[in-house]
């Protein structure tokens, strides 16, 4: 699909959103202050959601009750007081801007330099939008295409009602309720979230994404999603968090969940630019955020790829368990860390099954004042016979008051299996950068250039609109770090 | 075209360049022999903008204007183009990226519009042909595990591409056996043109048999001790720099 | 009362070292930094106890000042440097609880061209100190002698241009639990140069903190471990380095056979402004056990651009390629898997720069080797 079809697509929605989503947001903004058993019955009433789910959502709220914030990750922030309505406050009450020219003029020229055109431009700002994007046909077009070869993508709130069968057998199947904290939180008050479901033998007709209908909704604090791939089927889906927001620390506990059946393959894609917070770290997202893939069928793959540039806090590990034989998992990771900014962040590939295979390449860039880590988990089982692991893991610092972290666990029970590790730490040489400036290349655009260059294997994973946004980012959350 | 006057270079502290006053028209190739130390380098570098070379005294003018106000890029977008001794390796970034990336940035600096991926690959293709560039080096990532006569190939690669006006050569002969010298230095020959200055960085003569320069300078000290058309170079390879160059203390 | 509180060592950093300890209590799986060590459920319902452990000098060579802990009137050097940090949960312990201990002295310029070698014995905790004044040289042999538990809290105070040399093993202790605590500071262009060779027991963790305090320090850690049965071994290291232009190194190589677990976590640290710090570690691992256990985690913590740091790490099994071409040439599989075991250990074990007691840990592990095939 191209950029032009699908942007249409996804502003179409946004559209929607506005005309039939947003009226009713702001009436729930009324809603109690606070977090009790009230406001999961009143998320449950308000989604129209069957008593099996709402048992679901306040057996995890009983559950959170009961446990602490880790705090074993390399992140610090002031305590979050989840009794302060703003967190599920889904919907921010901003009121809707009129015209580009009540926007911050930073904002759009960040937008500019993203190459995202000015009716999107309106969109992430919260301007209104209004029916000039009309584009009801080309969204048609597009369920049609998907209905023909039997997927569903929906939002999870849609499939609880219309498909409860397939949400009961896979809701919380990897992720359990009892996870974490955070992932337990978001299983009780959960307001919004993708869902698909690939057919057996189905290979996905086009990429599944949800650009950024997250930001246009505003409902994306607690997002859940699904994503089950039957036996023999593939599907890609890139999920894009590109709207930076003014505003306050705000908690994004988002879960995501991800099966694949026999031989079914699941690439999963992210680009995150959350607000990371202003250059002296005032405001951000705090993003903690748990994603788990299951290659629960033989021959199965999982594949994340994630470019990470924003927020101020980031804490996510995408992981694979790799439980059929001959699975296979790969993450493909770069996480860049300004100003403020810190990131903890990584995988973890646990090999249950014979044969199973994973890959981890990882690309931490820290600068300003930034803290960024890895922090991945290869672990093999006893019957993992013939387990591979392959590690690289590279940090970039640039300039001297930044933190690169590494911390990988290695822990193997199987002597036929295999596990390699290596990491690297370096610098942007003074002689790459003088090189560029000589033939001509501007300072950020050099540093944007090489930065490129040493994320280029894992910007080779992610689809190619992607990859050109990406770099941009790479680019524009970079500029000026270098004195 | 060029006009350097009563150079002072200091590099921590340590005063390099001494008083170096040197002059280069249009059309012209003059060449720069020195024994190590010199002060060769800092002349290529200082003439750049690289950082960490501080002029202390002496003016650099180039084409009328106070070089050494502009930074790195501006120089470059001007058409001032240094050959490196040593090309630094730039991991994941393809040599045909990094050209296309130079170059519209120059062009984008003169105010030309950019030109289009297919424009660019047209280009330098058409260049990289004669220098014996293939298709394959341009899409590996810029100067990683190439041998040094790719490295300086790519150099000039680079030079033809980008059309400068000011080219300073810094021991492109270096590291290269007979062969790729010659391949070097008819890439090089082929770029005369009386629009376009060049200055020849070299310590040894052997260079000057095949990039014939109007002019010679020694450099020793940190000042230009010598100076004479292409004969000079002969004798300095014949009786040795000790014989010409007497360093004042 | 007798001992360190009777050197009129401050009594105050013993009570804050036991009140340290009873804070944090025996440390147990759940501490991320005892994960793969889990010393609680070792140690069972009797606990650490309060014992106290035994020291043993079975050679001091000319020129090597000691003093017993247990006496009074400490000279300047032990106050100086005694029990300077109680960070350490076990280190703490030992210091809470130790009765005494030995200090040792090497001063200024003084070059020892023999041996001194110390044994822990018995179980309990014990406390030990070695000062190597700026210019010194010195190679220290660590036996670990049986005990049931024995908890070794060791300081190591290196002046500058001094150089050590620290060769430490410890055999097959069988069900004994063994714990030892070092802390080593470096001084400017002073060298440490630490291998561990180690056959487990029921639990034996040995812990390293190393600060490389001025400009030049150098660390080179190496050791091997060589497991069967139900042994555990664990090397934790941490790296410090506090300056810049200074250099690490860390070369491990384990094999784990039946259902024994090997451990290594090792940490360096750059602090902000080390620039020009150098750091390289390297740990690998052989599973030979289908109940064995390999745990490794090399963790890098930077604070400076301008610094040179890498890590690598790998389990795995022999390269099948290797064993095939070997026995192709007519070696039997159990002589060609011995000699693969032994190249595999012998780069760590090349490390040692005494000879003989390269020789000495090149002979345990053909021994071990032996008894394993």
């Amino acid at each position: 699909m191209s950029i032009a079809v699908e942007t249409k697509q996804q502003v179409a929605e946004i559209g929607e959103k506005y005309k039939y989503g947003f009226v009713t947001d702001i009436e729930m903004d009324m809603a109690p202050r606070g977090l009790s058993e009230d406001t999961v019955h009143f998320i449950s009433a308000k989604k129209g959601e069957p008593e099996w789910m709402l048992e679901w959502r306040l057996g995890a709220f009983k559950r959170w009750l009961t446990m602490k914030e880790p705090n074993w990750a390399r992140v610090h922030y002031p305590k979050i007081d989840y009794q302060a309505s703003y967190y599920y406050a889904a919907p921010k009450n901003t009121p809707l801007k009129q015209s580009l020219d009540e926007v911050d003029p930073k904002l759009l020229e960040t937008y500019k330099k993203l190459g995202i055109p000015l009716h999107e431009q309106m969109a992430l700002a919260g301007v209104a939008v209004d029916a000039v994007f009309d584009s009801v046909s080309v969204a048609t077009t597009f369920k049609d295409k998907l209905n023909e070869a039997g997927v569903i993508f929906c939002p999870i709130s849609e499939a609880i009602r219309d498909h409860p069968d397939l949400v009961k057998k896979y809701l919380g199947t990897v992720v359990p309720v009892t996870d974490n904290f955070f992932a337990t939180l978001n299983a009780a008050v959960f307001s919004d979230g993708t869902f698909v479901y690939v057919p057996k033998g189905v290979r996905c007709p086009m990429e599944l994404s949800t650009y950024f209908r997250i930001n246009a909704s505003e409902t994306g604090q607690f997002e859940r999603t699904l994503i089950i791939a039957d036996e023999g089927s593939y599907v890609s889906y890139l999920e894009g968090c590109t709207a930076p927001k003014r505003d306050e620390n705000q908690l994004h506990a988002a879960v995501v969940e991800l099966i694949a059946l026999d031989n079914a393959e699941i690439k999963y894609s992210t680009v995150q630019n959350w607000y990371p917070g202003d250059e002296n770290g005032l405001g951000g997202i705090f993003n903690f955020v748990t994603k788990r893939g299951d290659c629960r069928g033989k021959k199965s793959k999982i594949s994340w790829t994630q470019v990470e540039t924003g927020s101020a806090i980031t804490w996510k590990y995408p992981s694979c368990i790799l439980r059929g034989d001959e699975s296979v998992g790969e993450f493909y990771s770069i996480a860049i860390a300004n100003n403020y900014q810190q990131a903890d962040t990584g995988t973890k590939m646990i090999h249950l099954g014979a044969n199973t295979r994973s890959r981890i390449i990882s690309k931490g860039i820290s600068a300003g004042k930034a803290q960024n880590t890895y922090r991945g988990l290869v672990s093999v089982y006893g019957k993992a016979k013939n387990a591979r692991n392959y590690t690289q893991c590279d940090s970039l610092l640039i300039g001297g008051e930044c933190g690169a972290h590494t911390v990988p666990y290695i822990e193997s029970r199987n002597p036929t299996a295999r596990i390699e590790h290596e990491a690297t730490t370096s610098k942007i040489a003074e002689d790459q950068l003088f090189y560029c400036l000589q033939r001509g290349i501007p300072q950020d655009e050099a540093v944007s250039l090489i930065v490129n260059g040493f994320c280029r294997e894992v910007l080779q994973q992610l689809p190619m609109e992607f990859a050109v946004e990406a770099q941009k980012l790479v680019g524009i959350s970079l500029e000026g770090s270098v004195g | 075209m060029l006009d350097i006057k009563n150079l002072h270079v200091a590099v921590g502290g340590k005063e390099i360049l001494k008083g170096l006053t040197l002059s280069l028209q249009p059309g012209q190739v003059h060449a720069i022999m020195g024994p190590n130390g010199s002060g060769k380098s800092t002349l290529s570098y200082v003439l750049a903008g690289r950082a960490g070379y501080d002029i202390t005294e002496g003016s650099i003018t180039y084409n009328g204007e106070d070089l050494s106000a502009l930074k790195p890029e501006e120089r470059a977008a001007k058409g001032v183009f240094l050959a490196m001794q040593y090309p630094v390796e730039i991991p994941g970034v393809t040599t045909m990226t990094f050209l296309k990336t130079a170059l519209n940035a120059q062009r984008r600096a003169r105010g030309e519009p950019d030109l289009d991926a297919i424009g660019v690959l047209k280009l330098v293709r058409a260049k990289a042909k004669t220098l014996n560039v293939s298709e394959e080096m341009l899409k590996r990532p810029l100067n990683v595990g190439f041998s040094g006569g790719e490295k300086k190939r790519l150099e000039i690669l680079q030079m033809a591409v980008f059309e400068p006006k000011l080219a300073i050569l810094d021991e492109t002969d270096s590291g290269l056996d007979i062969d790729a010298l010659r391949l070097v230095a008819e890439g090089v020959n082929a770029l005369r043109d009386p629009s376009r200055a060049m200055l020849v960085i070299t310590h040894y003569q052997r260079l000057l048999d095949y990039i014939v320069p109007d002019r010679i300078h020694v450099l020793a000290g940190g000042r230009i001790v010598a100076e004479g058309g292409k004969e000079l170079a002969l004798e300095l390879e014949a009786k040795g720099y000790e014989h010409i160059v007497k360093v004042p203390a | 009362m007798t001992g360190i509180t009777a050197l009129g060592l401050p009594e105050a950093r013993r009570n804050e070292a036991a009140a340290l300890f009873r804070a944090r209590g025996v440390p147990h799986r759940r501490i991320e930094d005892w994960k793969y060590s889990d010393l609680k459920s070792a140690l069972g319902e009797g606990g650490i106890g309060a014992a106290v452990a035994q020291w043993q000098i079975l050679h001091q060579p000319d020129g090597v000042e000691l003093f017993d802990l247990t006496q009074s009137n400490p000279p300047e050097w032990v106050l100086a440097n005694f029990a300077r940090t109680t960070a350490n949960t076990m280190s703490a312990a030992s210091l809470a609880l130790s009765k005494g201990g030995v200090a040792l002295r090497v001063p200024k310029g003084v070059c020892i061209t023999n041996p001194l070698k110390l044994d822990f014995t018995a179980a309990g905790h014990v406390r030990a100190l070695l000062v190597l004044e700026d210019g010194a040289s010195l190679t220290l042999v660590e036996g670990v002698g049986p005990g049931h538990f024995r908890n070794v809290g060791f300081e190591f105070v290196l002046g500058e241009a001094s150089v050590l040399e620290h060769v430490r093993v410890s055999p097959d202790a069988g069900e004994a639990v063994l714990v030892e605590e070092m802390s080593v500071r470096i001084g400017a262009g002073g060298q440490y140069r630490a291998h561990f060779a180690a056959f487990g027991s029921k639990l034996s963790r040995m812990e390293v903190e190393i600060t490389l305090a001025g400009a030049g320090a150098q660390a080179h850690l190496s050791g091997v471990a060589l497991l069967d049965g139900k042994r555990h071994s664990d090397v934790t290291t941490h790296v410090i380095h506090a300056v810049g232009n200074t250099h690490s190194t860390q070369l491990f190589k384990h094999v784990a056979g039946g259902n024994s677990r090997a451990v290594y976590q090792g940490k360096v640290t750059v602090a902000q402004g080390a620039n020009g710090s150098d750091s390289n570690q390297s740990a690998k691992a052989l599973l030979l056990g289908e109940n064995a256990e390999a745990d490794l985690k090399p963790e890098l913590e930077i604070f400076a651009d301008d610094v040179k740091c890498a890590h690598g790490a790998a389990v795995g099994d022999l390269d099948a390629e290797s064993l095939f071409y070997l026995r192709a040439r007519g070696i039997p599989e159990a002589e060609a898997r011995g000699l693969l075991l032994h190249a595999f250990l012998e780069d760590a074990v090349a490390e040692i720069s005494n000879t003989d007691q390269r020789e000495l840990v090149r002979t345990e592990l053909l021994t071990a080797l032996k008894a394993m095939a």
